[in-house]
């Protein structure tokens, strides 16, 4: 199997395009002097999440700040499939098992000095050796890099692994030469639209624009600044015109809903949401799956949504939201769950010889209404309800102890399915969430669907393991909905995309400019 | 002098040690650390979690993390940021400035307001300075800084656009100023008041001087020591103050920094933070007890 974006190809049919001025959204087709841009004025002021850390290649969920300054070879498209950024073009080996990268020229970092395929080879070498982040799992499947020539970049895995295009990118491309390189990456040179500049943590990031960024005409903003402080209340200082563009929490949408001088935008992919049943430890009764049958038809899925995101979320029973490519509309349908149904649970409770006002029940979460309302559900059904609504550190503690019953949470957007996928496996990584199940035959599936060559066969697999999941009432998903991320109306070319980056190939910052005396 | 100075003094050393000591333990006692934090947001696996734990420091015993944490403060080491990686020292010194100038124009506010309301009430017993004492007295005792702030952001910010929200120093400290001298405008007035009828007093108004001079020049330096001992209650507003409007105003202040590294569960820079308010409340507590030695001859006996 091939997937080459030629650039020969690629640019012989878009230059009637570009000069009709229609390109100016196609990934890599602003590449060209750099610096034939207009004057860029005014600084971008964004508040989405934090910034843990300088050293791009030790993120431990900073993501939303280092996609200005930094970059990846592949970008995330808003219908989730990787497309061409440092990489202008890749080719995948009929097994699988090979991924050549034509690495794009004409690209500085930000130091002047032009990307080679040996850097990128010293960041996935960096970033294997690292062993921590979201990519320390595929690298441990990697056999060899290698960078032929300067344009070229060989990457060999052990086996097959489809999520390899999304996952990589994240695998942010620094300059070897950036102080700090041999520890801690203290000041990323790198190539994205605006370089690393001044940080104070837990404060904010200045980031002065890339005068040679290889897209050219970006970035349009002089600088961009990040309000990195946790504490604060975003949408008062977005309204009072303090910011450009903040995140939004779905209480808030309302009062931004009603500003005139605010539009509202959503991220691309969805947060999903969803409770799980403690599957590492089950306690009785609940190790019996027709009693987590039988919770499951308390479960009031519309009204549960509507605590959790208002009026922006959808009722599904999948981790992929409607519409995304590995949602399945025949499994949607068939919900047993999709409308409540208490006499039936408390029926099936019977049958399974559970008198709920004997049974104690003790659920772990956030401090949120929507735990609130599930805590409720279960006391309805005259469950001892002990409710242990702790903060998200508390919460990430007690689930990795596995001394409650349930769990009813969300998690936020993911570069690629199978990073919801992975938290269900045996080994994966912060399991807590979803209960922690160890089965081999799920593990087998989601094992197979990765190594799949075919996308279709990959969604058969993908959907197959679900079904298994869903089977064994491990997790039951109540919907999903988007993030919201707000901007002032006089920013001009800023669109989210599909996870929280605030920079992407396509679209972000990068494209974002201030109407004059804003 | 040294003598009665010295014993308060090795108490309160002995106390900022009790605290520290105690805020070391607590802040473990807190269900989560700095890895679950990490774990949280990155995905890490079992294996990793247990790998950074280690290589933090964080899986030994905490009476052994305790004595190397003390061993680290008698050098005059705060240690590193275990999220950020960054020196604790370098965090405080860049948030000490920020709170410093916050708590410096609130209280100078606070007691310019308190201290000329009271004087100009007991200047003017049937003026509006009277009705002011008792209206700045209920306001601070009623409505919570936080509010008031809030209130401020939607009125004057969102709604008139006249300033700015984050990083607006000057409209938290007319907060904090107004809250603290709601605090001392009430005792301070009734001791101007009794004070008024002292015989040096009579003496004044005998001599013919203005109501003015009577209360600037003899009944306010005569109060001083009333005014002092209220310092409890203004070191009280103004740390609470501070903290509310540090993170309402997302001012880079030593409040917000305690807050976030208690959300982070970033030891190092919560054990520092919390010092370093506690060495304040104590040398303001031993400053104004060696103030209130030196202005009233009496407790020098």
């Amino acid at each position: 199997m091939t997937q080459d974006f030629g650039r020969r190809t690629f640019f012989g049919g878009a230059a009637a395009l570009a000069a009709a001025g229609l390109l100016d959204h196609v990934p890599g087709t602003r590449l060209g002097t750099a610096n034939a841009q207009t004057a860029r004025t005014g600084t971008l002021k964004i508040a989405l999440l934090g910034l843990d850390t300088s050293d791009p290649h030790r993120h431990t969920g900073s993501i939303s700040v280092q996609q200005v300054y930094a970059e990846a070879l592949t970008s995330i498209a808003d219908d989730g499939k990787a497309i061409p950024y440092l990489a202008e073009s890749w080719t995948i080996s009929p097994d699988g098992k090979v991924y050549t990268f034509k690495i794009r020229q004409g690209v500085k970092f930000h130091n002047g000095r032009e990307l080679t395929a040996a850097d990128v080879k010293a960041n996935a070498e960096r970033v294997r050796d690292l062993r921590r982040g979201w990519l320390a799992a595929p690298m441990q499947l990697v056999s060899g890099f290698a960078a032929p020539d300067a344009r070229t970049f060989v990457m060999e895995m052990k086996e097959p692994y489809g999520p390899l295009l999304n996952v990589l990118s994240e695998l942010w491309i620094v300059a070897p030469e950036s102080p700090g390189w041999a520890a801690t990456v203290q000041t990323p040179i790198a190539t994205g639209p605006f370089k690393f500049g001044t940080w104070v943590p837990n404060e904010r990031l200045l980031a002065p624009a890339h005068d040679a960024y290889w897209q050219a005409g970006l970035p349009k903003v002089a600088a961009v600044e990040f309000n990195l402080r946790d504490t604060v209340d975003y949408t008062l200082a977005l309204r009072a015109g303090d910011l450009h563009i903040a995140r939004a929490t779905a209480d808030q949408i309302p009062v931004l809903k009603a500003d005139p001088n605010i539009e509202l935008q959503f991220m691309k992919d969805t947060s999903w949401i969803f409770w799980s049943f403690n599957n590492r430890k089950p306690r009785a009764p609940f190790d019996n799956v027709k009693v987590r049958e039988a919770i499951a038809y308390a479960m009031d899925k519309p009204a549960l949504l509507k605590v959790w995101s208002g009026d922006t979320g959808v009722a599904t029973n999948q981790m992929a939201a409607p519409g995304n490519f590995y949602w399945d509309e025949a499994l949607h349908k068939a919900d047993k769950h999709a409308k409540p149904d208490r006499a039936k649970a408390l029926a099936m409770l019977k049958a399974e010889g559970v008198d709920p006002s004997r049974t104690p029940l003790r659920i772990v979460s956030w401090q949120n209404d929507y735990s609130q309302a599930c805590a409720q559900t279960m006391r309805e059904l005259g469950f001892q309800v002990e409710h242990l609504a702790l903060d998200d550190i508390g919460a990430q503690r007690r689930l990795g102890q596995y001394d409650w019953d349930l769990a009813p949470f969300g998690s936020g957007p993911r570069a690629d399915i199978f990073l919801r996928f992975v938290r269900l496996l045996s080994d994966g990584p912060n399991t807590g969430l979803w209960g922690s199940p160890q089965d081999a035959a799920f593990d087998d599936l989601v094992k197979k669907a990765v190594a799949a060559v075919d996308l279709g066969q990959r969604r058969a697999l993908y959907l197959q393991a679900w079904r298994h999941a869903m089977d064994n009432y491990w997790t039951v998903v109540i919907g999903h909905s988007a993030e919201a991320i707000a901007n002032r109306r006089d920013v001009s070319g800023w669109t989210p995309g599909f996870t929280w980056g605030s920079a992407r190939v396509d679209g972000g910052a990068g494209y974002a400019s201030l109407i004059r005396g804003s | 002098m040294i003598r009665a100075l010295g014993v308060p003094l090795l108490r309160q050393i002995g106390l900022i040690c009790a605290i520290v000591i105690a805020v070391f333990l607590l802040i473990r006692v807190v269900p989560g650390d700095v890895v679950d934090v990490m774990a949280t947001e990155g995905d890490m696996t079992a294996a990793e979690v247990a790998e950074l734990r280690a290589e933090l420091g964080l899986d030994r015993p905490v009476p052994e993390q305790l004595a190397l944490w003390l061993t680290r403060m008698a050098q005059g080491d705060l240690g590193m940021s275990l999220r950020f990686e960054r020196p604790v020292a370098q965090m405080i010194e860049y948030a000490i400035p920020t709170t410093l100038a916050l708590a410096a124009k609130s209280l100078a506010i606070g007691l310019l307001l308190g201290v000329g309301i009271a004087s100009a009430a007991t200047i003017w017993p049937r003026g509006p300075a009277a009705w002011l004492v008792d209206f700045v007295n209920l306001w601070s005792i009623a409505i919570p800084t936080f509010c008031v702030g809030l209130a401020a952001i939607l009125v004057f910010a969102i709604g008139l656009g006249w300033m700015k929200v984050l990083g607006n120093g000057f409209v938290p400290a007319i907060v904090i100023g107004i809250d603290i001298a709601g605090q001392i405008v009430k005792p301070l007035h009734e001791e101007l008041k009794e004070a008024s009828a002292a015989p040096y007093v009579r003496a004044a108004k005998a001599r013919g001087e203005s109501p003015a001079r009577i209360v600037l020049a003899h009944l306010l330096p005569n109060a001083a020591p009333v005014a002092i001992a209220l310092s409890g209650l203004i070191l009280a507003g103004l740390i609470g103050g501070t903290l509310t409007m540090e993170v309402l105003f997302g001012l880079p202040g030593l409040g917000t920094l305690a807050l976030q590294a208690i959300q982070g569960r970033d030891y190092p820079v919560i054990q520092a933070a919390i010092l370093l308010f506690a060495v304040a409340i104590i040398l303001v507590n031993a400053a104004t007890d060696l103030l209130q030695r030196l202005l009233d001859p009496r407790l020098r006996r």
